[in-house]
């Protein structure tokens, strides 16, 4: 670690991603006809839920597989704690922080008595946690209004600025605000004494006991540090939708596309899970619809039979596009050398 | 990083690619999942919205254009609440969209019927069915005020809503002597919402409910929930679901079981694609779908032609998706129509006040209005069965 | 119904649900004990299975072999175990093609990058299962709903075993189940523990490294394990399609994801835990169908796993492993 490193607030890749996402909206201005700031918000919720994963997956080596869980927990809280419909009402900033705490709480109540497990043991812990959610969230209806979900909720707030649908800047910039904040404090998670105790259970975890390191305690930390972003990440996905949508969108395949943001990224290197999440979110959010729709306007029939819907090859590509990333980047698109190499 | 950048470079480039079009045109959109399970039912609705188009043709000499997206994602499977409000969004920015057809899932339009109400853009939806979307008194007291921003009405739709068809088919599980039913959902807005009416309705009406439950529309089979069913004595059993959600899986399963109880089904299983997941076999004299309208073979007048139309542009039946499709696209065009033949502007204040005032229409459904909600005034309901793996109509409600 | 009735009839539907999950959990188990990839595509490859074995039936009716509409008059063994073999060779093939193309140039990657490969791969078979649902054959409905879900003929006869007035429902399709997945469980253990491609199995398992300097061809083991891990999908897909009578091209996911379940529960790794998990989770879902409620059956299951693991943290037939120094 350079002296740098330590006394810059960024690194230079992540200077360089955060960059240039804050010149997106520069392309809506100067491009007819294009609108990339009001989906790259979306962006920046996954890549804000795939920094939490990466403590768990990229730096403590535990493979978790209900990330999803803990991004609706913080969906839902954030919802009971400002919708109009509840007599709590806390407003923006107060429900995405409490929001982050009780995630933090759900996790370290998760892996509290789970930890033990070895690796793929946990995973199915974590994927059955995510499927207990789910539907405890779709059953409990007194709570959680079941599948209909919570809305209206509130857009951010900020002092002098207006923030709603028809005004997405605003909105992006906060929200990149937020990112930069947090991309800020996994850096220095990184790099302090917790983060040291991470990789060294990640590496070697008796070696890690022999240097007096307890992995269960720093296990137990990374699992409540990545819950408590996946729920920040959630608090803003609602408020974003203005609605928590339904327990079902926050399935299994959100904790799957958290990990593909992460392994595709770079296992371990923050820029890289940015990268990550720009590219699959990206690619899930704003190419193949483009790109289905531009074949469409080029007279492609959507509907004459299954191979002739562009719609229909989205699987496809989306899958391929996974395999030929791991296929000629196994280590990600942004390699890091202190990334996990089992 | 170059991969990054270069990544970057492709991203704008398609997305400019993608929006350099005609600007002096009338373009429609729908949005819809076709992506994953529900493309066989959506595909059915786009073709009804094209052949709507293709009917009209041309207003005042300006093409229509119409464009079908996806609000599913590959990812998901299934409808994506990010590429819904993306859709919305998108569509609000593009100033020569004129009228936005969707959702197909009720939980997708509260995502986008906030964002368009604000923008005034017209919304038809060929599917959504929970009253809590336009009517008070269904859903929480905010509803469905917290749609409106505006507070004008700029959400319609061309199916009735789900407290309408739950009760008809409560009524008709009295007629057959039920006495015992079984309600269970598919734990989706729309299910829940059909098959709570429906139990409400039909304690009023004096039927026993012995028991209600949500099934796991992923799960193998329903052979356990059936034997429970069994067990409990019904003899009816009302599943809130839809094809999708595997209405046809328990259809069989409730023959494999040795259950002997009719079974009824809302208009989500009004699809050939039912008879065909289900087997005619598992259906014929047992099962009863429910349908907002009556079967299009029965229309007369216009929804005659459009029957004819049909069989002549696709080869084959129209399935009840097809018409709701058709319907929601064919108001749309007529109040355009209307607008031009008045000399007035094609604007979306201007098509969005026209299609408010939509009274009389004959279509594709029969002869309806939209009421003051932005619901069709259409009551119809017929109650159908399934013979020689084709659907019949055993009743129409009016 | 009487109680004891009630309960008879639920084990019936959780032990022939529950061994079908144990077949395709079988698959997973043998495929991460010789290479330890969680095979993300196994439940998809399962699916195919189930697609390819409706295009031999529909097949057959148009060449008028098969009498499609009238199926489920006669019981037709031959038909059976003739698509358990054809959907299992096919499924085995297709296994051992994906392991070649997409995860033996990988195998020296990372873990996680293998993992996220078998998930692309489940994507794209995903999507090949779209566009097989739209063939235009008359058993996939003519192809006009791709997606939809398709109608499985019969292919025992239906009527109950125990007499059409017996409140206990038995047919022949209870049983086949039994009737085929037995005698490939013990064929299966049979052959692991006494061929030598099984002993070279279990030792590639358990050091690949020793393995390949004690002269075992650890390529062709891998192969053989794809192969077999594939066979056994197959075969689970045509009881499937015999139990459920429906198809779909999504239907990969839940049993997968029980089957990974299963596996786990029963100690990943382990043939007879697999076995066991799956008959467990079949089990548990019935019972938890009948007597708590259906819409909290998820929660069960995966509730029950997590106290099992928490108190058995390998499994239940699980080794328990010390760590390496």
């Amino acid at each position: 670690m350079s002296a740098l490193q330590r006394f810059s607030l960024f690194s230079r890749g992540q200077l360089v991603v955060l960059g240039l996402l804050a010149m997106v909206p520069l392309v809506d201005l100067f491009v007819p006809g294009v609108q990339l700031a009001a989906p790259m918000r979306n962006v920046i919720v996954f890549a804000i839920l795939a920094l939490g994963l990466n403590i768990v997956v990229g730096w403590t080596g535990l493979l978790h597989l209900g990330i999803a869980a803990f991004m609706a927990i913080g969906a839902y809280a954030f919802g009971i704690l400002t919708c109009e419909i509840y007599p709590f009402q806390v407003g923006f900033w107060w429900g995405v922080i409490l929001a982050g705490l009780i995630g933090a709480f759900a996790g370290w109540l998760l892996g509290a008595p789970t930890l033990r497990l070895r690796g793929d043991y946990l995973a199915i812990v974590t994927l059955g946690f995510g499927e207990i959610v789910q539907d405890a969230l779709k059953n409990l209806e007194i709570i959680t209004k079941g599948t209909q979900g919570i809305n209206p909720l509130p857009a951010p707030t900020f002092p002098g600025f207006v923030m709603s649908a028809e005004h997405p800047f605003p909105w992006f910039y906060l929200y990149l605000g937020i990112l930069a904040v947090i991309v800020f404090l996994c850096r220095n998670l990184e790099f302090s004494r917790l983060g040291r105790q991470l990789f060294a259970v990640r590496e070697d975890e008796l070696a890690a006991r022999c240097m007096a390191i307890s992995p269960d305690k720093a296990k137990l930390k990374a699992f409540a540090f990545g819950a408590a972003l996946a729920a920040v990440a959630g608090a803003l996905s609602a408020s974003l939708l203005s609605s928590t949508g339904e327990p079902s969108n926050y399935d299994f395949q959100i904790s799957i596309l958290a990990l593909c943001i992460v392994i595709v990224g770079g296992i371990g290197s923050i820029t890289g899970v940015l990268v990550g999440a720009i590219v699959m979110v990206g690619l899930n959010n704003v190419v193949l619809p483009q790109a289905t729709q531009a074949l469409q306007r080029h007279g492609v029939d959507s509907t004459a039979n299954v191979l002739s819907s562009p719609d229909n090859y989205k699987y496809m590509l989306f899958g391929l596009a996974l395999v030929l990333m791991m296929r000629y980047r196994p280590d990600g698109i942004v390699y890091s050398r202190k990334a996990a190499r089992k | 990083m170059l991969q990054f950048a270069r990544l970057t470079t492709v991203l704008g480039s398609l997305a400019i690619a993608a929006t350099a079009f005609a600007a002096d045109s009338i373009k429609i959109i729908s949005s819809l999942p076709r992506t994953g399970s529900a493309n066989a039912q959506t595909t059915s609705m786009v073709n009804g919205i094209k052949m709507a188009i293709a009917e009209v043709g041309t207003i005042n000499g300006a093409t229509i254009l119409y464009e079908d997206w996806d609000d599913a994602s590959a990812q998901r499977g299934n409808w994506d609440p990010a590429v819904e409000a993306a859709n919305a969004d998108k569509a609000i920015a593009d100033k020569s969209i004129l009228a936005y057809i969707g959702t197909y899932n009720s939980g997708a339009s509260k995502i986008s019927m906030p964002k368009l109400n604000a923008a005034g853009l017209v919304m038809v939806s060929p599917a959504n069915t929970a009253p809590n979307l336009t009517k008070p008194g269904f859903g929480e007291p905010n509803e469905p005020a917290v749609y409106r921003p505006s507070g004008k009405i700029s959400y319609f739709r061309v199916v009735p809503t789900d407290d309408v068809q739950g009760a008809v088919a409560a009524d008709f599980a009295k007629e057959t002597g039920a006495k015992k039913v079984f309600v269970l959902n598919d734990r989706e807005v729309y299910g829940k919402g059909v098959a709570g009416v429906f139990e409400k309705h039909a304690k009023e009406i004096g039927l026993e409910v012995v028991g209600t439950d949500g099934i796991d529309a992923k799960a193998s089979n329903y052979k356990s929930v059936v034997t429970k069913i069994k067990q409990a004595g019904a003899d009816l059993v009302y599943f809130g679901g839809t094809t999708q959600t595997n209405a046809g899986q328990l259809a069989k399963d409730i023959v494999t079981v040795g259950l002997k109880a009719r079974l009824i089904v809302p208009d989500g299983c009004y699809e050939q694609a039912f008879i065909e997941a289900a087997g005619a076999k598992a259906l014929e004299g047992r099962a009863f779908i429910t349908f907002g309208g009556k079967e299009p073979k029965a229309l007369t007048g216009k929804g005659k032609d459009f029957y004819e139309n049909y069989k002549k542009a696709y080869g084959g039946e129209p399935e009840g998706y097809a018409v709701y499709g058709y319907e929601s696209a064919k108001v749309v065009l007529t109040a355009m129509q209307n607008i031009a033949k008045a000399g007035g502007k094609l604007t979306r204040e201007s098509v969005l006040a026209e299609v408010a005032k939509t009274k009389n229409f004959s279509g594709a459904l029969g002869t309806w209005s939209f009421d003051a909600n932005g619901d069709t005034t259409n009551r119809t309901m017929s109650v159908n069965t399934v013979k020689d793996g084709k659907f019949e109509t055993v009743k129409v409600v009016e | 119904m009487t109680p004891t009735e009630v309960f008879m009839q639920q084990v019936i539907y959780g032990l022939s649900n529950g061994m079908i999950i144990a077949l395709v959990a079988l698959g997973y188990t043998m495929v991460y004990g010789i290479v330890e990839l969680i095979n993300f595509a196994h439940g998809d490859l399962f699916m195919l299975g189930g697609f390819f074995a409706l295009t031999i039936v529909g097949a057959l009716g148009a060449a008028g072999v098969l009498d499609i509409a009238h199926m489920g008059d006669h019981s037709n063994w031959l038909l059976l175990f003739g698509l358990v073999i054809a959907a299992g060779v096919f499924c085995g093939g297709l296994n051992v093609a994906i392991d070649r193309v997409v995860y033996k140039p990988m195998r020296k990657s990372p873990k996680l990058t293998q993992l996220v490969a078998a998930i692309g791969v489940s994507f794209i078979i995903v999507n090949l299962g779209l566009f097989w649902g739209g063939a235009p054959m008359e058993v996939f409905g003519g192809g006009n709903a791709a997606a939809a879900s398709k109608d499985f003929p019969e292919i025992l006869e239906g009527s109950n075993l125990l007499g059409e007035d017996s409140n206990i429902v038995l047919r022949l399709e209870d049983l086949a189940i039994f009737i085929v997945t037995i005698p490939l469980m013990i064929a299966l253990t049979i052959f692991v523990k006494k061929t030598r491609l099984g002993r070279g199995m279990r030792a590639t398992a358990q050091n690949p490294v020793a393995a390949k300097l004690m002269g075992i061809d650890t390529d062709r083991v891998i192969s053989a394990t794809f192969l077999i891990g594939g066979f056994l999908g197959g075969a689970a897909s045509v009881m499937w399609s015999l139990y459920n009578n429906t198809i779909s091209f999504q239907m990969g996911f839940r049993a997968g994801m029980d089957a990974f379940t299963a596996a786990v529960l029963g100690g990943i790794g382990s043939m007879p835990g697999a076995m066991l998990g799956g008959v467990l989770i079949g089990l548990i879902r019935a019972m938890s169908d009948q007597y708590i409620e259906t819409r909290w059956t998820n929660v069960v299951v995966f509730g029950v796993l997590i106290l099992i693991l928490v108190f058995r943290p390998s499994g239940l037939l699980g080794l328990k492993q010390r760590e390496k120094v």
